[in-house]
């Protein structure tokens, strides 16, 4: 019954991971600028990633599989968000189009020697 | 439906949606149009990938599909350092040789 | 002492990662903990307390709550059929009022995975740092929701 139970939680997670994963791609599709991009592609990847993740050890039930699951998904939410900072600290430094912002605070403070 | 059953269907829905992503994603590497779009791309495909990979194992029940998973995820993150140190660098060089 | 319990804690994932817990493969991960215990030494400074623990797994607890969170409302503001109007994105200068690089790492990765914000570039004196957000209304409201949300915790678990 519990098994059951664990199997069809695993399910749900698993196409929901993958939808959040489709919507990470959308975004990155449909987003106007690089930056923008960047929100999709870091937290909805990040947690459709993880969430698929999580779902192999709830359908397979097995402890080791759970540990190593939980480890990847902390290895996933600890990469992407550095990953993410430094592409745009990179992609900012080299190109100083930054074509759809409200607001820019960093523009008009851009180090001259870089 | 039996846990088997929802097994099989929920890792085809998940695959499928893993697949128009990843096909979205090579879009968005093709199209661009900057360097940083593409190594932005090529890290949500390695993401993507490990999702699909996630998938498989669930679908044939071989946990040691998580490992690669795993790995995959490792080798995505320092593929895109290397990327940004690549951005960063040509930046550099472009500028001692304009 | 610390980095005992940590070394110990070291061998006992290897074994149960590597769902092994014969004498040789113990005996490749206490090498391997000693290892990774030598390289990591100068983080040991202090004595973990229990008041630590705890602000860290509170801290923890917000974290998983606001990334979920996050993730939803990246979901809507990508389904959203006239995205111009959806979108008010900016970079905003958040004066940092925590010090050392452990705090400004933290605190950067945790901006980044939380709602609406992405860390960008810290200045060169570390007192600014620069965060993109993606749909934000006034400077002074973002400025004063990070500052009193993750950066206090941040201070609580490295005070």
């Amino acid at each position: 019954m519990i098994e059951a139970v664990a199997i069809y939680a695993g399910c749900v997670l698993l196409v929901v991971g993958a939808l959040f994963c489709l919507l990470a791609a959308v975004g990155v599709i449909r987003l106007p600028d690089l930056l923008t991009r960047m929100h999709a592609a870091s937290k909805a990847g990040a947690v459709g990633g993880g969430m698929i993740l999580l779902a192999v050890p709830l359908v397979s039930l097995d402890g080791s599989v759970a540990l190593r699951a939980i480890l990847g998904v902390m290895f996933l939410v600890l990469t992407t968000p550095v990953s993410a900072h430094l592409l745009a600290r990179a992609s900012l430094k080299s190109t100083d189009n930054v074509t759809f912002t409200a607001l820019d605070e960093l523009g008009h403070k851009k180090d001259p020697s870089l | 439906m039996t846990p088997a059953d929802a097994v099989s269907l929920a890792s085809t829905i998940a695959l499928l949606l893993l697949g128009l992503a990843l096909l979205l994603s090579v879009v968005r590497i093709v199209v661009g149009p900057t360097l940083g779009d593409r190594v932005l791309a090529l890290d949500l495909l390695t993401v993507l990938a490990m999702g699909f990979v996630g998938a498989v194992a669930i679908r044939t029940g071989l946990t040691l599909y998580l490992d690669i998973a795993i790995a995959l995820a490792l080798l995505g993150f320092l593929a895109t350092v290397a990327f940004a140190r690549y951005i960063l660098s040509r930046r550099v060089a472009g500028k001692q040789q304009p | 002492m610390t980095q005992i319990i940590f070394g110990v804690a070291l061998v006992l994932l290897w074994a149960a990662i590597t769902a092994n817990f014969s004498t040789p493969n113990l005996v490749l991960g206490a090498v391997l903990a000693i290892v990774a215990v030598g390289f990591l030494r100068r983080s040991f400074s202090e004595p973990l307390r229990f008041g630590k623990v705890r602000s860290i797994a509170r801290l923890t607890g917000t974290f998983v709550v606001e990334l979920l969170i996050s993730a939803f409302r990246v979901a809507r503001i990508v389904l959203t059929p006239d995205l111009q109007s959806a979108l008010r994105p900016a970079i905003i200068a958040f004066p940092l009022s925590v010090k050392s690089d452990a705090e400004i790492a933290t605190l950067a990765n945790l901006i980044t995975l939380t709602p609406g914000t992405l860390s960008v570039d810290v200045s060169e004196d570390r007192s600014v740092l620069y965060v993109h957000a993606l749909s934000f209304t006034t400077r002074e409201a973002f400025i004063a929701e990070i500052a009193n949300g993750f950066e206090r915790q941040v201070k609580e678990v490295f005070a």
